[in-house]
């Protein structure tokens, strides 16, 4: 096939070619963003809003003691749906990395976005089905005999919000995680077999600070949108499964209190930006990799 | 490269448009309303008239409702309920109901349409009611248990209990445990003492419930025995084989709603046709129809009136005599206390 022409245009069309979706982008991301920044120091009196600068939003949100349990209960939510999602999705990913042949490569990874086909609020109601109290999990465990009342901890709790988000979110993980594996280059791991290793220390030495990069895009990938997530709790959080974007949304809307939600949203974006720079800190050597 | 260009926000434009275009029916009448209510059961003389259903667009909840119609989503006529009517109102969004041109204003139940007369202007068309109260599992919780609404409070249902997510009907339940029931007077000790009220029943809850289908899930199981509902649930419910059944005489009482049609101001078409939907709407044939097919109560009150007693009691729909909790109109103040303390409430303080 002939690239020349793609060559030719790569430069200063490139420009002419993103500016559409960057002004896009910019249209409906940095505008709005602007918006809800400034409503964050206003107030809101019933139906009026009063433009006088304030910082009284944010004292309310980082002191309120109700704000501060949602937020660290959201934390806490976000950070386990992350560990679970990106330890169960490694395994998956090396696999079809090292172990499936490349002619059927694409097949699994195919079988991967199937999920997707399905609405997300379908995907949440089967596990409804899966985990509610005469559901799939409770009639097998009656049916053999193993307990006699149907457990009611599966369902309507924190627990329950946590397998449904790394549900969701699993093939956001795998993916990035087998792009990093397909680009090691396998001579390595040949040269580490050569050297000594055994299949332990050559998967700790060579393998994984190689996949590292994308096991940093699949924790920050999971991490970041989850905390904002407010459908899967409001389903299948039960009554101690609130969280911050629950709040956030009451705020704006039946509460009245716009700019109290404006000061919860960013701060709560403030919050995870910070664990993600963080978490990108520690693991800074990792991604000079490929430079 | 200037084809590129232009190919790229052609692309755009075309997503843009694509996402746009609407499917109309009569683009004459826009009728802004909660999903499932372009029933043309509720409306066929319109249809008779006009020979096409109006064009629907649909909202989940009111506030959602609300906010799309202040920054500008144009529409003749609306469906929120009474206690959204006044915030619609001092946000300029409603215009006076013409009442001349209802045909049987006369017979819309005298209650509901005086509750939202402002300044000499009407302006809520109350069109569907119905009622709130206690609903059970009738082959798993005695009789006994069932007579007061204590049982929300009581240890012994720890779990099984579900309220509705929707901060109106949990205080209305709330207020008459607490023993209020009009709370279009109540005070800050009220409150206080319902708000505690509900932080015991919280104790109890297994689930608070979005919408009628999840409830009927939860009691269809077994899973939640008790729980305040809509009369809608226990019909539809028995009419599925289930032994679900709704007590609205427990001692304390039970609570009401209605939503109605409002006349939007900065509706996109001249007011004729929302007249004629209007009308259609208040024939005796949609009466009878939201009656039998919804187990919702209809706001012409002559034509309920003369659907008889027993079809009325069967659906939970008729006069008893024991407290009823209307969802009238209440202060705003009050109200958005209530909204914080119910969330507080579900967040576990």
């Amino acid at each position: 096939m002939n690239f020349s022409f793609i060559q030719k245009i790569r430069g200063e069309s490139g420009l002419i070619l993103v500016s559409p979706p960057f002004f896009y982008a910019l249209l409906l991301l940095a505008f709005p963003l602007m918006g809800v920044f400034a409503l964050s120091f206003w107030t809101q009196d019933y139906l009026e809003l009063n433009r006088d600068f304030t910082l009284d939003n944010y004292r309310e949100a980082w002191t309120g003691a109700i704000y501060q349990a949602l937020m660290l209960r959201s934390l806490k939510i976000s950070i386990l749906v992350t560990l679970l999602t990106v330890v169960l999705a490694f395994p998956v990913a090396y696999y079809i990395s090292f172990h499936v042949s490349p002619k059927k490569k694409p097949l699994w990874i195919f079988l991967i976005t199937i999920p997707f086909w399905t609405s997300y609020l379908i995907r949440i109601f089967l596990w409804k089905v899966i985990l509610g109290f005469n559901g799939v999990i409770n009639g097998s465990l009656i049916g053999i005999g193993l307990i006699d009342e149907p457990l009611k901890f599966l369902l309507f709790n924190q627990g329950a919000i946590v397998v449904t988000l790394s549900h969701a979110w699993i093939p956001f993980a795998i993916l990035p995680i087998y792009v990093a594996l397909e680009k090691i280059d396998r001579s390595l791991l040949e040269a580490s077999e050569d050297l000594g290793d055994g299949p332990v220390r050559r998967f700790m030495r060579v393998t994984l600070p190689l996949a590292m990069p994308g096991i940093i895009a699949a924790t920050l990938i999971v991490f970041i949108p989850t905390i904002g997530d407010y459908v899967t709790p409001k389903l299948v959080g039960g009554p101690n499964g609130l969280l911050i974007a629950n709040m956030i949304e009451v705020q704006f809307k039946k509460a009245n209190n716009a700019p109290l939600g404006a000061a919860l949203a960013l701060s709560a974006m403030f919050v995870v930006s910070t664990i993600a720079m963080v978490f990108l800190w520690f693991n800074r050597k990792y991604l000079k990799q490929g430079q | 490269m200037r084809t590129l260009f232009l190919v790229s926000i052609g692309l755009f434009g075309g997503f843009w448009l694509g996402t746009t275009a609407t499917y109309a029916a009569d683009e004459e009448l826009v009728i802004f309303d909660w999903s499932a209510y372009n029933d043309p059961g509720f409306y066929q003389g319109y249809i008779e008239q006009h020979g096409d259903e109006p064009t629907f667009s649909f909202f989940g909840e009111e506030e959602e409702a609300f906010q799309k119609l202040r920054v500008g989503f144009e529409a003749d006529i609306s469906h929120p309920c009474s206690q959204s009517v006044s915030k619609w109102h001092e946000a300029g969004l409603l215009d006076p109901l013409q009442i001349d041109r209802i045909e049987r204003w006369d017979q819309v139940n005298e209650t509901m349409k005086e509750a939202f007369k402002i300044d000499g202007e009407y302006y809520l068309l109350p069109a569907d009611w119905g009622t709130t109260a206690l609903a059970y599992r009738a082959d798993l919780v005695p009789e006994e248990d069932i007579q007061s609404l204590q049982v929300f409070v009581d240890p012994k249902y720890a779990g099984k209990v579900s309220i509705a997510d929707n901060v109106d009907d949990a205080y209305a339940l709330a207020y008459l445990a607490t023993g209020v029931s009009d709370w279009t007077t109540v005070t800050e000790s009220d409150l206080e003492r319902a708000s505690a009220w509900l932080r015991e029943a919280h104790k109890n809850v297994r689930d608070y419930w979005q919408d009628g289908a999840g409830l009927s899930q939860l009691m269809a199981s077994g899973e939640v025995l008790i729980a305040w509902a809509w009369n809608e649930t226990p019909v539809v419910m028995q009419s599925e084989g289930h032994d679900v059944r709704m007590n609205r005489l427990t001692k304390e009482g039970s609570s009401t709603w209605f939503c109605g049609y409002v006349d939007l101001a900065n509706g996109p078409n001249d007011d004729s046709k929302v007249y004629d939907f209007f009308n259609a709407w208040f024939e005796p044939r949609s009466v009878e129809y939201i009656v039998n097919e919804w187990g919702y109560g209809h706001g012409n009150q002559a034509e309920m009136d003369k659907l008889g007693s027993d079809i009325l009691v069967e659906m939970g729909l008729g006069p008893i005599n024991v407290p009823v909790l209307a969802q009238k109109p209440m202060n705003h103040t009050i109200r958005e206390q209530m909204i914080a303390e119910f969330e507080l409430i579900k967040a576990g303080f």
